[in-house]
């Protein structure tokens, strides 16, 4: 392992206040799946000169997430030796071998601190040089696993070369385990999130030879415990679901949504998902909320279930309105990639091909229908909110803010002018994008 | 697809069909049709389509003109490679109509089918899968868009009008007049009016009955449209412990003559795999898979009927009516994927049975 680490980070770590509450993105789409705390310096308004603190350069290619602990933000990438092929925006048929390709050259993947009021970079470790033995999509990288920490640690997973580490403040690594380099059956390379809860750390993995759930203790790296999966291949970061019953670790796949109680026993399950799972299940309000949708698939569900279920919740296909778990069910509203978004009483859906439609959250009745954003851009990122708007960000770079409520309105259409797959972080007034090369800190009056 | 001319290609119906379809109902076990193989244009060929005495095949991103003057013997003349693989096209007259992925939608001149000429082009918002034209308008299936819209009354300067959204991935679109139809993956169906101001809505959509892969016009009754290779569609499929396992493509009759509310007629189910249909009058010629090549006749919507086959020694994939032959693409059908390595096209005579 090599580490780059400016010499002031020491300096200044001592010198970091404790993190406000919301100054806190620890993890993918944050701690209330993409609703970050109003904040006055928050923008509604932006561009790759208006409104931007910073902007940093990040080498390599990671779709992963920022996460945000005080004034450290994480980043992951993977960077080739090589001059790999550029991946290519919207949803389309990518002909034989469905996408897959292998590297061109070695890798090096690589954990950044930046500092959040400069942009300037603390430390850079790079955790290991190889050429990926595993093959990946067109358009996936070998870095988008979201990082997660808990503010003594950062915690990683490439799932590409099958490395799990923590490493501390500074960069230091803490420790760092092995568990294999596998691919789904489609080999589109993983990207499911590492999550943290209560001193553990839980990484999902499923593939073709033999699917995992591994708890490790946060601090020290043991294994706790592993369980087998029955499924082959799934991109969803699993949600640890604290709800008024118990405490929960939920995994949407292809075969069966399943919810384990944290040491690894199945509590309920649920079939019904399509082919390629890669929503995050959230939870907002008492409620959890399932989906997943290839566009080309005739099921493309969105259930919303509540706490307290065991052994197998599935809906009756023949009488799929009445069930004690499932507070509503869509038989065609899941998207493919994007989360989506529970805000102000109001689940927001962002269809990949660039629709938004607005349903109510409790009952699942539709708000407004499909509308349109625009014809051609692709959206993976997922949704975020904050100050009464929606924010939805394209492949393009293009964010579109849209007025919360009953109403579609675009209020304003925001662009960064380059790919942009990764979901963004809100923290301390500060909104945080990564494009395909950079990572932007935009914040009203900022660059001013 | 477009609805062909019917007149030009009369002369393939010999007088038994006539008088057959004259009987009505009660000869429909009857076999009418038959085909005598006469030639054959090797590949590998990913689609074929013709016009008059001209088969277009397609391998990749190259379109290939043959000359079926004497359809024992075709004679291979001019080509044209686009920048991207060719997902569908179409030939009206002398103009190729041509979906290539992401570079978008071609026109091509075949005048001279030693020296075809690039005319217009235009990109579209995704990526290109098929195309239909009527009049000044062609639509174009757009996995990332839907069907988008072109005016071509300038063929040197098609200019994009909008586009439709498809729910899932628009797979294919035909055109009949001011109406044009789409269906998408898994199961839309969708009925423009291009006479309406703003298009860009369709006037009557559904989830079909069917998972299609294709959609025609029957052109001697305007208000008939066939999915093509429909399988069962059920949004609760995976929910269910019994899924139907491989289940066959069938054609599905659509009553349109309200285009806001199409009614499904009959679901037939071919004796083999239906994968494309070329219709000529009340004829579907149906690549079957991997029973090769069956004509169905739909004179009489409610009960279409087998009038004739040609088994073929792999799989048909494709089909087109050419003036004096029919083609039919034979070739391995390989579930999820797009290209194959193989396929070549069977010239046949239709003679009477």
């Amino acid at each position: 392992m090599n580490r780059i680490v400016p010499i002031t980070a020491a300096l200044l770590l001592l010198a970091l206040p404790a993190a406000a509450a919301n100054d806190e993105w620890p993890q993918f789409r944050g701690t209330e799946a993409g609703v970050a705390a109003d904040h006055p310096d928050l923008p509604d308004r932006w561009s790759q000169t208006d409104n931007v603190v910073w902007k940093a350069d990040i080498p390599g290619l990671g779709w992963s997430s920022p996460i945000v602990w005080g004034d450290h933000v994480f980043v992951t990438t993977a960077v080739s030796e090589g001059e790999e092929p550029q991946p290519v925006k919207g949803l389309y048929d990518p002909g034989d071998e469905h996408g897959k390709r292998d590297a061109v050259a070695s890798h090096r993947w690589l954990v950044y601190d930046l500092d959040l009021e400069t942009g300037e970079v603390r430390w850079a470790t790079e955790l290991r040089a190889a050429v990926p033995i595993i093959k990946r999509h067109l358009k996936a990288s070998f870095a988008s696993e979201t990082p997660v920490t808990d503010g003594e640690r950062v915690y990683v997973y490439f799932g590409s070369i099958g490395l799990v580490a923590a490493l501390d403040m500074t960069g230091e690594v803490v420790w760092t385990r092995d568990v294999g380099a596998f691919n789904g059956h489609q080999e589109f390379a993983p990207a499911a999130s590492p999550v943290l809860h209560d001193g553990r750390l839980y990484i999902v993995n499923d593939n073709t030879t033999e699917s995992f759930l591994i708890a490790f203790d946060a601090a020290t790296g043991e294994q706790l415990w592993r369980v087998v999966r029955d499924e082959t291949e799934n991109w969803s970061t699993p949600l640890v679901w604290e709800n008024d019953l118990r405490t929960e670790l939920v995994i949407t796949a292809r075969r069966r949504v399943r919810s384990y109680d944290l040491d690894g026993n199945v509590l309920w399950e649920l079939q019904g998902m399509t082919g390629n799972v890669a929503p995050t299940p959230f939870a907002r309000d008492g409620l959890v909320y399932l989906s997943s949708g290839y566009p080309g698939s005739s099921v493309r569900p969105v259930y919303a279930v509540r706490p307290g279920g065991a052994g197998d919740i599935s809906l009756d296909p023949d009488n799929p309105t009445d069930h004690p778990y499932i507070a509503w069910f869509q038989p065609l509203l899941g998207t493919y990639v994007t989360s989506a978004l529970v805000y102000q009483g109001t689940y927001y859906t962002l269809l990949d091909r660039g629709l938004m439609l607005a349903h109510d959250a409790r009952t699942g009745r539709e708000i407004y229908g499909r509308r349109r954003l625009r014809p051609g851009s692709g959206f993976t990122a997922s949704p975020w909110a904050y100050n009464g708007n929606v924010f939805v960000l394209s492949e393009d770079g293009d964010t579109y803010v849209i007025k919360a409520g009953p109403e579609f309105e675009i209020v304003a259409t925001n662009p960064l002018d380059e790919m942009t797959l990764a979901t963004p972080a809100v923290a301390g007034g500060k909104l945080l994008i990564r494009t395909q090369s950079k990572l932007y800190c935009l914040s009203r009056g900022g660059g001013r | 697809m477009t609805a062909g001319s019917t007149s030009r290609r009369r002369a393939l119906l010999p007088l038994a069909l006539g008088l057959a379809l004259a009987a009505g109902p009660a000869s429909a076990s009857a076999q009418t049709l038959a085909f005598m193989p006469v030639s054959s244009i090797s590949g590998p060929i990913d689609l074929v389509r013709a016009s008059g005495a001209f088969a277009y095949v397609t391998r990749g991103e190259t379109l290939t003109v043959f000359d079926l003057t004497n359809p024992a013997a075709p004679a291979r003349r001019g080509s044209h490679a686009f920048p991207e693989k060719v997902w569908g096209f179409t030939v009206t007259g002398s103009l190729a109509y041509v979906a290539a992925g992401h570079s978008g939608f071609w026109i091509l001149d075949v005048s001279d089918p030693d020296a075809p000429v690039l005319r217009g082009a235009l990109k579209t918002p995704g990526q290109a899968k098929n195309v239909a034209v009527s009049g000044a308008r062609a639509v174009v299936a757009d996995h990332m868009s839907g069907i988008d819209i072109i005016d071509i009354s300038d063929i040197d300067a098609p200019a994009a009008v909008g586009s439709v959204y498809t729910d899932g991935y628009a797979r294919d679109v035909a055109m009949f007049g001011s109406r044009a139809y789409g269906v998408d993956h898994p199961a839309g169906f969708y009925v423009l009016d291009m006479t309406l101001a703003d298009p860009l809505e369709p006037v009557g959509s559904l989830q079909s009955a069917s998972a299609p892969r294709h959609v025609e016009v029957v052109a001697d009754t305007p208000g008939i449209a066939v999915l093509v290779g429909g399988v069962p569609y059920d949004p609760l499929r995976s929910l269910r412990d019994a899924a139907p396992d491989d289940p066959r493509g069938t054609l599905q009759l659509y009553d349109v003559a309200d285009p806001a509310a199409p009614l499904l007629m009959t679901t037939f189910a071919t004796p083999g795999d239906a994968q494309r249909a070329e219709i000529e009058g009340a004829l579907a010629y149906v690549a079957d898979g991997p029973a090769g090549l069956s004509v169905v006749d739909l004179s009489t919507p409610e009960a279409p009927r087998v009038v004739g086959t040609y088994r073929t020694r792999n799989s048909a994939r494709d089909v087109a009516v050419a003036d004096a032959a029919v083609l039919v693409l034979d070739g391995t059908i390989r579930r999820g994927s797009h290209s194959q390595d193989d396929g070549d096209v069977i010239v046949l005579r239709q003679t009477e049975n």
